[in-house]
């Protein structure tokens, strides 16, 4: 919504800079988002007298001009010849800049001097097309600024209403904010319409056949108009805020609607078959055209406005190309009405069609404006147009709907905004707002609510309305008295915290890729073709194909992350996401989102530098994160089975993490051909782990054994073993032994080399044996080593060496 | 809302997280306070805008919660996470389910308050929404608003991180860099 400042003064006298009035009108609610001056930087433009005007020696269509500035004369040269000697002009002097940046300067045109420019409204801004120069009025001081002098310089504002603010669409509403937040009195105007001749109702008949579709219509008639262009006051008006004039017909309904607020539709009245409206419903599938030449479809739901035969109009949104305002139009069918807000969006948002009246209507008109607009407009367009209006108003309006009343306790407000303000002091401000104050008791009083603040209903609106004249800024800041609330995060929350923290000690970055991702991520990473994975949740109206399917992994977001980084370079890179993945379960409305942590490593182990190794990470480092977040989760008993666990993952370099006979984890080196897919040069290590499985594995505390205070006897055996025989495998086996003096077991020494049989490996293991109750014998720690190292020949087939 | 993406005629990505609101106040009786971050979706991709992104949901309900202390707890929360020096104001507004409504602008962090382009001149930047909870969402959760009060704010998270940081592209942010990661 456009105003300007001079227009708003119209209305209501303030004493405030246009800055104040933007700050004033923003802390109502009413937010300025935009503040322009109309003809700033144009003081260079003045007031001048032509004192002389020659015939230019060297050129028959240029004349030489003499113009006093008010400061002097000036000499300059003039193209235009629709002036005379003595005529007040706008003299643009030099330094001056007009519209497209447009900068006078001192020149010689054909060998005479010009000091300026006298300048046509086209060149100053003010119209699209102008013959010849601007010849102003007489009395206007020499030297003045010209957008001074002629009272143009304004300031428009922009203001961005809150869909609830239908009443502030127009210059009133808004003076009625300023009026309301500086104590004034807005100056309604006082409208008289000269009516003449024969009364309406011989021209006018008006049935409404949808009376909730159309609560109120009112028509005026208005013979001999003769339309022209609108007087430069009228245009100059509409074009600050934006509206583009048409004629004077037309321009004066878009300023009573800009004014008002409440939208009008002229009517050449010969264009109305019988001089009769009907308000009805429109027939499923007829056709209408809208003048903006467009043909409708129109629907039984859409509320058309028809003359004996055919639609005249599409009820409150836009007028009919059979019945428009033309040249040869001099009767007029003026029309007012009110519109149910609903029906005019349902149809507006059909068609596509916004017009500024569907814009008001959809939001909602006052019901009360209609006849005040239908008047001052009628008075104006019989001033501009010379036509006359006939006698009495045509209003058709079935059930008025009573004034709004709402009870309203002081004591409420008080509590809600956390304000002390006096019942009077609130009932100050209602009387502000022109809202109806009537006490009823010590503890509330009926406020009565104009027809334009459609938006009050409920005493929670009135306390608002409190709030927002007696100003924000006057509410206190205060810290809330509270009960407490014994809680704290939950087992879930507590646990992502901390494998968050884990994996940024493990030097990761934590990274945050889009939910949804490409169609193809399900071929990249080679998934088979009956992977659940494969079954991804579609949108059906995404923004880009890469984003258009919802992750069932997170190792697409990790790879595309780790690819865009490498191509800059940035090889050593330990990054990790911890978020969900959406599964689709077709025995449900909604999906599987279960959260993921999911990590790839890559690059050297460690950073650059004089004193490190150059070592690469390997699948080790990626066990290794996932293990220390093992013992950080007091998840115990795990297995890792090492196979192929995913189509992803390298084959023979990679392991799947079960507890008990439930997957909760994968680890590995990624396929090359999915490294390769993701363009990715360079190995790269994944690890994808269930967090929800996490959270249920997770221990519920350490039970702490007192250290034994005894010795420890140490016992080694070397193991030939077959060479694709995982040392885990050794390791749970002796654990499987279940000799509860073993205290320790560790891998001490790997021999793999030609002293061996083929396709085997020799194996060291170091065993720590102690009791918790005595000091062990040399033949009982035999006994338990014996009995260690056969259950393992037995087991796993290997032999003692 | 045509900025929605939509899975099908029934299934929708949620566009913000007030919802959640609703679902705890369905769930406990008051008092109840609760800080509910969650992913959002809005088809709508540029420098300031991300498809996907992030908000903060803030609700307190008790039996003598007020405007003012909405004020306060904002107020403090602005400071603490801008600096004390930082002005903050509120301005009416409008949202469906709080009333009064109002946006909360801070100083802009760029100019000071002095008017920039970053604050098209105004001299305040737009942080968050937040009002007292509707008397009518209340009892659609059954709640006597007679017996109680409350206020809501929400935030997106993003936002408040490039002003926070002075991060002009928003972009920047979910591309995952890790150059522009190690700041951090």
């Amino acid at each position: 919504m456009k105003v300007t400042y001079n227009w708003l003064k119209e209305f209501v006298d303030f004493d405030l800079t246009p800055q104040e009035l933007a700050d004033l009108l923003t802390m109502l609610g009413l937010e300025v988002e935009g503040v322009t001056s109309l003809g700033s930087g144009m003081d260079e433009v003045v007031v001048a007298r032509v004192v002389e005007k020659n015939q230019h020696p060297n050129a028959d269509k240029l004349s030489l001009c003499k113009v006093d500035s008010g400061n002097g004369i000036l000499s300059v040269v003039c193209g235009a010849q629709n002036f005379k000697q003595g005529d007040t002009v706008a003299l643009a002097q030099v330094g001056a800049v007009l519209p497209g940046e447009f900068k006078i300067k001192r020149s010689k045109i054909r060998g005479e001097e010009s000091c300026g420019m006298l300048c046509s409204e086209k060149e100053l801004g003010l119209a699209e097309e102008s013959a010849g120069i601007m010849v102003l009025a007489d009395d206007l001081p020499l030297g003045k600024p010209f957008f001074e002098a002629i009272g143009l310089k304004d300031t428009v504002f922009e203001i961005g209403l809150t869909p609830n603010r239908a009443d502030c669409l127009s210059v009133i509403g808004i003076a009625r904010e300023i009026a309301a937040k500086l104590g004034k009195k807005v100056r309604y105007q006082s409208v008289v319409v000269p009516e003449y001749g024969e009364p309406v109702d011989s021209k006018i008949a008006v049935a409404i056949q949808d009376p909730t579709g159309c609560p109120r219509y009112a028509a005026r008639f208005i013979s001999g108009c003769s339309i022209a262009p609108s007087p430069p006051w009228l245009v100059k008006r509409l074009n600050a805020v934006g509206v583009r004039s048409i004629s004077n017909v037309v321009d004066v309904t878009n300023l009573v609607m800009i004014e008002l607020g409440h939208p009008l539709h002229a009517f050449d009245y010969t264009q109305v078959a019988g001089g009769q409206i009907i308000v009805r419903k429109a027939v499923e599938g007829e056709l209408f055209r809208t003048l903006d030449s467009q043909e409708r479809v129109l629907t039984a739901a859409d509320l058309m406005i028809c003359d004996k035969e055919r639609p005249v109009a599409l009820a409150g949104i836009m007028g009919g190309e059979n019945s428009e305002i033309t040249d040869r139009t001099t009767d007029i069918l003026l029309e007012s009405a009110f519109f149910d807000p609903p029906t005019i969006r349902r149809t507006s948002k059909r068609l596509g069609l916004h017009t500024e009246s569907s814009h008001r209507f959809e939001r909602g008109a006052d019901l009360e404006m209609v006849t005040k607009a239908i008047d001052r407009a009628a008075s104006l367009i019989a001033q501009l147009s010379g036509g006359n209006v006939a006698k009495g108003i045509v209003d058709n309006f079935p059930a008025p709907r009573p004034a709004v009343s709402v009870t309203f306790r002081p004591e409420r407000a008080n509590a809600i905004l956390g304000l002390s303000l006096s019942p009077d002091r609130m009932a100050d401000l209602f009387r502000n707002l022109e809202f109806q104050v009537q006490p009823v008791s010590n503890n509330s009083f009926q406020v009565t609510i104009p027809s334009y603040r459609i938006d009050i209903e409920r005493e929670i609106d009135l306390i608002e309305e409190i709030c927002r004249l007696n100003g924000f800024d006057q509410v206190p800041a205060t810290l809330p008295v509270a009960r407490v609330i014994s809680d704290r995060p939950s087992l879930h929350q507590r646990l992502q915290r901390l494998v968050r923290n884990h994996c940024v000690e493990e030097g990761m970055h934590e990274i945050v890729t889009f939910s949804f991702i490409g169609p193809d991520a399900a071929d990249k990473l080679l998934l088979a073709d009956d992977d659940p994975r494969r079954n991804a949740i579609r949108l059906c109206n995404p923004l880009a194909t890469e984003q258009s399917v919802m992750r069932t992994t997170l190792l697409p977001g990790l790879l595309e992350t780790a690819s865009r980084n490498m191509s800059f370079r940035r090889l050593d890179l330990r990054l990790f996401e911890m978020r969900r993945v959406y599964h689709a379960d077709s025995g449900r409305e909604l999906p599987n989102e279960p959260m993921y942590c999911a990590g790839i490593i890559s690059g050297l182990r460690d950073k650059e530098g004089w004193c490190q190794d150059k070592v690469e990470v390997d699948f080790f480092d990626a066990k290794g994160i996932v293990e220390n977040l093992f013992d950080q989760l007091q998840i115990g008993s795990v297995t890792w089975v090492s196979d192929q666990p995913e189509p992803y993952y390298h084959p023979g370099k990679s392991c799947r993490i079960l507890a008990g006979k439930t997957l909760i984890g994968t680890v590995g080196e990624l396929h090359p051909h999915v490294q390769a897919a993701y363009e990715v040069e360079r190995p790269v290590y994944y690890f994808e782990l269930n967090f929800e499985e996490l959270v249920r594995l997770t221990g519920k505390g350490v039970a702490i054994e007192p250290p034994s205070r005894f010795p420890e006897s140490v016992r080694d055996v070397a193991l030939l073993a077959p060479f694709d025989l995982p040392a885990a495998s050794l390791i749970d086996c002796v654990h499987g032994s279940k000799v509860k003096e073993l205290e320790a077991v560790a891998i001490f020494d790997l021999y793999q080399g030609d002293r061996l049989p083929a396709g085997s490996k020799s194996i060291a293991l170091r065993l720590r044996y102690r009791a918790a109750d005595r000091t062990l014998t040399d033949e009982e720690v035999q006994q338990l080593h014996q009995k260690v190292v056969v259950n393992l020949k037995e087991k796993l087939g290997v032999t003692t060496r | 809302m045509q900025d929605t993406f939509f899975v099908d005629n029934q299934l929708l990505l949620r566009t913000h997280t007030s919802p959640v609101q609703i679902r705890t106040m369905l769930q406990q009786r008051p008092p109840v306070r609760i800080i509910a971050p969650g992913t959002v979706y809005r088809c709508d991709s540029d420098a300031t805008h991300s498809p996907m992104f992030h908000q903060v949901e803030g609700l307190m309900v008790d039996t003598r919660v007020s405007f003012a202390d909405l004020k306060g707890i904002l107020t403090t929360f602005t400071n603490q996470l801008f600096g004390q020096k930082t002005g903050v104001r509120l301005r009416p507004s409008f949202f469906p389910f709080t009333e009064p409504s109002a946006e909360v602008d801070i100083a802009c962090v760029i100019c000071g308050g002095t008017g920039c382009r970053v604050c098209k001149q105004t001299g305040w930047l737009e942080i968050l929404g937040a009002g007292m909870v509707d008397p009518e969402v209340f009892r659609h959760v059954g709640y006597d608003p007679e017996e109680i009060s409350g206020f809501a704010f929400g935030m997106g998270i993003e936002r408040i991180a490039m002003l926070k940081y002075g991060i002009s592209d928003m972009r920047l942010l979910f591309e995952n860099d890790v150059r522009f990661l190690r700041q951090f």
